[in-house]
């Protein structure tokens, strides 16, 4: 019995972090061009940061509001700015959190509501305006 | 990340990381290393403040202010909330005199005690006072009941009434929240002033750490009578006025 929900669970986990967009379409500029670079920016690698991401920000969110830790690493701000793509016809920016955009093709299909959105914003942008 | 790897391909996938990781530590050593002040949380050696001289400063300038504000927060363009459902983290408050009648006009936002009723009141552990004495909401904690809001005795807090986006990127606001004053944390932290302190051009208002004897703050409160609103509630603001 506990094989098979083992089996099953592999399965889907198989699932889920099989990649829907293959092509890495949404994989967002700059991380696609720090992929072109040959480059590899999550160091723990892929499958630490897609397990782990919810920790990493968690941990980090509490850093930066309670104590002040400016660190660039596992900011949201880093998150977004690196994964979001422009639409090639206005030249705007997709909200990373856009139907299939890069923070929503994984949480589809799991099904996870994510609330970072709500009060985060979705495209990047730099300095203060 | 391609299912199937064959050996010679994993042997140019992790040569390519070895290289990637080196550019990398590099970079990250950079970026540290100009990143210092922020690796190490804030300690209770500081406490942040600011100092009002309502005599110096005219009405334009607490309208300056109140703007800077807004553009550096983000707040003041919410278009479904109406009358006292607008957020609003610093207002020109006139004051009066009763003996004389002599009006003053002050900038009041979050006073940032240093026993902050907002804090003592919050359910979550939202509402929170930082070591450096900056008092904050911490949004992903905050269920949006309001006591805060009712606790505060300057009226410093508003409520998020509507959905927001296109927020500021170093401001993170949101509907069902409560929100004010953080002393622009954001720039503090980065070793600059508030942007209301930023804006007036003289000596009106002076922002620095109230504990170290060598800030113009700390030395200027030494020598000019300065008052804290409403400093019969014990609060201990950090936020001092000048010629009230
Ligand atoms: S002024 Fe109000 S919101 Fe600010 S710390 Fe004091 S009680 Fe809290
Ligand atoms: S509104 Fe939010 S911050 Fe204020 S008391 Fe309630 S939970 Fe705390």
């Amino acid at each position: 019995m506990y094989r098979l929900v083992a089996i099953l669970m592999v399965l889907l986990m198989g699932n889920v972090f099989a990649d829907k967009h293959a092509d890495h379409s949404n994989l967002g500029e700059e991380a696609s061009s720090i992929k072109a670079s040959g480059k590899i920016f999550h160091t723990d690698g892929l499958d630490v940061i897609r397990k782990m991401h919810p920790d990493f920000l968690n941990h980090k969110r509490d850093k930066t509001l309670r104590e002040g830790v400016r660190t660039k690493e596992g900011s949201l701000k880093g998150c977004v700015n690196c994964h979001a793509i422009k639409d090639k016809k206005t030249n705007q920016y997709h909200p990373v959190n856009d139907k299939d955009q890069f923070c929503s093709t994984c949480h589809q299909q799991v099904s996870v509501s994510v609330d970072c959105f709500s009060c985060h914003r979705t495209t990047p942008r730099k300095g203060t305006k | 990340m391609s299912k199937t790897l064959n050996r010679r391909d994993f042997i140019k996938t992790s040569s390519a990381t070895t290289v990637g990781v080196a550019t990398i530590v590099s970079g990250i050593t950079l970026t540290t290393f100009a990143a210092n002040a922020n690796e190490n949380p804030v300690t209770n050696e500081k406490r942040w403040g600011m100092l009002i001289d309502t005599n110096k400063l005219t009405e334009v300038e607490i309208d300056g202010m109140v703007s800077a504000c807004q553009q550096e927060n983000g707040w003041g363009s919410e278009v479904h909330s109406t009358g006292d459902q607008k957020p609003t983290w610093v207002r020109k408050l006139k004051v009066q005199d009763k003996a004389t009648g002599k009006i003053t006009s002050l900038p009041l936002m979050c006073q940032h005690c240093e026993e902050p009723p907002c804090v003592d009141v919050c359910p979550t552990n939202a509402s929170m006072k930082r070591e450096d004495g900056i008092v904050l909401v911490d949004k992903h904690l905050c269920i949006g009941c309001r006591y805060c809001m009712m606790a505060c005795p300057y009226d410093a807090r508003s409520f998020v009434h509507e959905d927001l986006t296109d927020q500021r990127e170093h401001m993170p606001r949101g509907k069902g929240t409560v929100e004010s004053c953080t002393l622009c944390v954001h720039k503090v932290d980065n070793g600059e002033s508030p942007a209301c302190v930023a804006s007036v051009n003289s000596d009106a208002v002076i922002f620095g750490d109230l504990y170290d004897p060598k800030s113009n703050i700390n030395q200027t409160l030494k020598k000019v009578q300065s008052a804290q609103i409403r400093a019969d509630l014990d609060l201990n603001t950090g936020v001092r006025y000048s010629g009230i």
